[in-house]
């Protein structure tokens, strides 16, 4: 027993990454209808800010972080707004080109900035050392994982049911000519949402780097875990992303425990179990 | 009919490897470096009358120059230029410049295969070498005889290369100069039978064919070299495993006394480094990561080794290390690598670097720029390597050298952590040797 509470626990924090990629993933796709395949490489952004900002100029952790998020998020005010914006009437085919297309320039560009191989940020030393949990050592940092996963849920939760920016931003979503139709400036709106999905990307790749590495190609490897997760959850739903990531979290950190040989296929089975039972995700649909 | 669809293929095979030059310069600071042998003027021709018939002997390579594994392909690029702008320096080889083009596998097989062909047919290679991949070896062996070049690998490690292809089905086109897996999966058995309280073991492995016939192998030969050890737990990690949080703690509930772990490059760094995290190394008594000891992985661990944090627990190999062997040979190439890259060279770097020597004395030993004349010159070829002496052997065309695993720990000497605590066994006892049966792996 004490064995799978540690176990969902470790999984419950590696959720935590998981939900900050998809979060912005189905809020861009929510609102702009723009399914961003480029959304893992704005996590890798954030991963190289921090990384420049902190483990090479040395300036404090915290602020950091928050000046790579800012600095995400002016790619992705730049994405949106030179690339993004002009094609939101085309076929998804052209966005997802677009968008892959993005992988491979943000791929490419990394590489020639940082070079081709791992970097590799030092932890901050608040963060080192472990707390026990059910008598075994569990690091610090992954409570502060946990901690700011479910903070930011809320923070979000409040932002969009509780302020007059959320609330135009859901009229948008449901009815995008009914909202301009009634003084909403709807590309402005757009812009926003599209700056605030790439930071919560960019958020979850600065918090990897003291215990991960920076790499070309993580972005990539992250999106596919995230379109498993917005699948499950139901596109475009917040609520669906929190429960889809977690679900996948802490089912492939069990996975991994009781049944080794079939771990990977797991999460597949669980999708495929989803899109079955409910095409439309398990919060999706409406 | 036929030639009109022969042609659209070359065309597409030369739009493929424009693409794959241009993205390799516009991926990689360090690229280009392929042309710099090119460029390099070296002794000028003297005679018209060659003894090998030719101006240049072109040589193909091929190694992951692209994505997050290109430091692999970046040091067998380094070591082969190094070696061959030594070469012509000294004018040649019988005369006759060394050329390479240097190509991208990009860790898939079709690729590697496509690149071969290419190499071969259109740009006229004369040998072949390389490959990162196990994947992309196993595809390129079979097609060598039709192609009629020999390639050395000098990196891909599956086993099944050379007990398999060259012993099993007589391809004797292929070559390798690097040890395959052997080294990690034997040589930790053969060091750890001698930790007497390192009874329970588990392992995190590469959810690919590289972590099952490690897993298989150090299973078998450490049982019956200790048949009271115990192995109870395992994890498997897909390649490209972000966080092996999981893994790691699904393993420490079985309480083991040792861990062997797989994964590479800059995944052996996050495991390394959540392994940390959740105070790993003040529970067990050692943990043998394989390929611990090539040099990207060891810088990126530089600064835990110097703080201590792995409490002298961390042990491990590669399939050569720049602190080992104490030779003027090692010296020099070590040396002039750092002079010539402004890093020290890993396992990848020294094995192209051997290979093109192992081609100047194949060479030199035949006179000739056969396939069927080389393929003998290198059977049983013994020469002296930065990482030792190497000798091919004529069975399953396997170079046999011996390279130590030991403790992860920093020297003054050298900028990143060394092995130390070396723990040296001649290559016999830890090589699988013909004749070969076939290994049982698999989860």
């Amino acid at each position: 027993m004490e064995t799978l509470v540690f176990q969902g626990l470790v999984g419950l924090s590696v959720s935590m990454y998981l939900w900050l990629l998809a979060a912005g993933l189905t809020i861009v796709f929510g609102v702009l209808g723009v399914l961003n395949f480029a959304h893992g490489s704005l996590f890798m952004l954030g991963g190289y800010f921090t990384f420049t900002y902190y483990g090479l100029w040395g300036v404090d952790f915290w602020l950091a972080i928050a000046l790579s998020l800012l600095s995400v998020g002016v790619v992705g005010y730049f994405m949106e707004r030179f690339f993004l914006r002009h094609i939101y009437h085309m076929e998804h085919a052209y966005q997802l080109l677009l968008t892959f297309g993005f992988i491979l320039i943000f791929d490419d560009a990394v590489k020639m900035i940082w070079g081709g191989v791992a970097k590799i940020p030092p932890m901050p030393g608040f963060f080192e050392g472990t707390v026990s949990v059910v008598g075994r050592p569990f690091p610090v940092y992954n409570l502060f994982i946990i901690g700011t996963g479910l903070a930011v849920a809320v923070v979000i939760w409040l932002l969009f049911e509780k302020t007059w920016w959320g609330k135009m931003v859901r009229a948008s979503a449901s009815d995008r000519e009914m909202a301009g139709a009634i003084g909403v400036n709807i590309p402005t709106l757009f812009t926003g949402v599209f700056v605030f999905g790439a930071m919560l990307a960019a958020l979850g790749g600065a918090l990897g780097t003291p215990v991960r590495v920076v790499a070309p190609g993580i972005g990539a490897a992250m999106i596919i875990q995230a379109f498993i997760i917005t699948v499950i959850g139901g596109l475009g739903n917040l609520k669906g992303a929190f429960v889809g990531a977690v679900i996948v979290g802490t089912l492939s950190a069990f996975g991994i425990l009781l049944f080794p040989v079939f771990e990977l296929f797991l999460i597949f089975l669980i999708m495929a179990v989803v899109l079955l039972l409910k095409p439309q995700g398990l919060f999706g649909g409406g | 009919m036929s030639g009109s669809k022969e042609i659209s293929r070359r065309e597409l095979l030369k739009a493929a490897t424009v693409a794959g030059i241009g993205g390799m310069t516009l991926g990689f600071g360090k690229a280009g470096i392929a042309a710099t042998a090119k460029e390099k003027p070296a002794a000028p021709a003297k005679s018209t009358k060659k003894v090998l018939g030719v101006d240049v002997i072109k040589l193909g390579g091929q190694g992951v120059i692209s994505g997050a594994h290109a430091d692999y392909g970046w040091q067998i690029q380094s070591g082969a230029v190094l070696a061959i702008d030594e070469i012509n320096a000294k004018g040649g080889i019988l005369g006759s410049r060394l050329e390479l083009k240097f190509m991208d596998e990009e860790l898939k097989p079709a690729v590697a295969v496509k690149n071969a062909r290419y190499l071969a047919t259109d740009w006229g290679a004369h040998l072949l070498f390389g490959v990162d991949s196990s994947g992309s070896a196993m595809a390129v062996g079979p097609i060598l005889p039709e192609l009629d070049r020999i390639c050395v690998f000098d990196h891909a490690s599956t086993h099944r290369l050379t007990e398999e292809l060259v012993y099993g089905k007589g391809i004797k086109q292929i070559f390798r100069i690097s040890v395959p897996v052997y080294q990690e999966s034997n040589l930790a058995a053969l060091i750890f039978k001698e930790f007497p309280n390192i009874k329970r073991w588990a392992g995190i492995h590469c959810d690919y064919e590289y972590g099952y016939s490690t897993w298989a192998l150090f299973k078998d030969t450490l049982k019956k070299l200790r048949p009271d050890v115990e192995f109870v737990s395992i994890a498997w990690a897909p390649f490209w495993t972000m966080d092996f949080s999981s893994h790691i703690s699904a393993v420490m509930a079985a309480n083991p006394d040792g861990i062997i772990a797989t994964p590479w490059a800059g995944e052996g760094v996050m495991l390394l480094r959540q392994a940390l995290m959740l105070g790993v190394f003040d529970k067990i008594q050692a943990w043998f990561q394989c390929m611990g000891a090539s040099v990207d992985l060891l810088e990126g661990i530089s600064n835990e080794v110097g703080a201590g944090k792995f409490k002298d627990k961390l042990w491990a190999t590669a399939r050569y290390i720049h602190n080992y062997p104490n030779t003027p040979e090692n010296s020099v190439f070590v040396a002039n690598f750092r002079k010539r890259w402004n890093r020290l060279p890993n396992y990848s770097a020294e094995n192209a670097y051997s290979t093109i020597y192992v081609f100047k004395a194949a060479i030199e030993k035949c006179r000739s720029l056969k396939t069927a004349d080389l393929i003998k010159a290198m059977e049983g070829l013994k020469i002296m390597t930065p990482a030792g002496e190497r000798f091919f052997r004529p069975e399953d065309h396997q170079a046999v050298y011996n390279v130590p695993g030991g403790r992860v720990m920093k020297d003054p000497n050298y900028p990143i952590p060394i092995l130390g605590d070396l723990k040296v066994f001649p290559a016999q006892a830890y090589y699988r040797n013909p004749p070969f049966q076939a290994l049982t792996m698999g989860k």
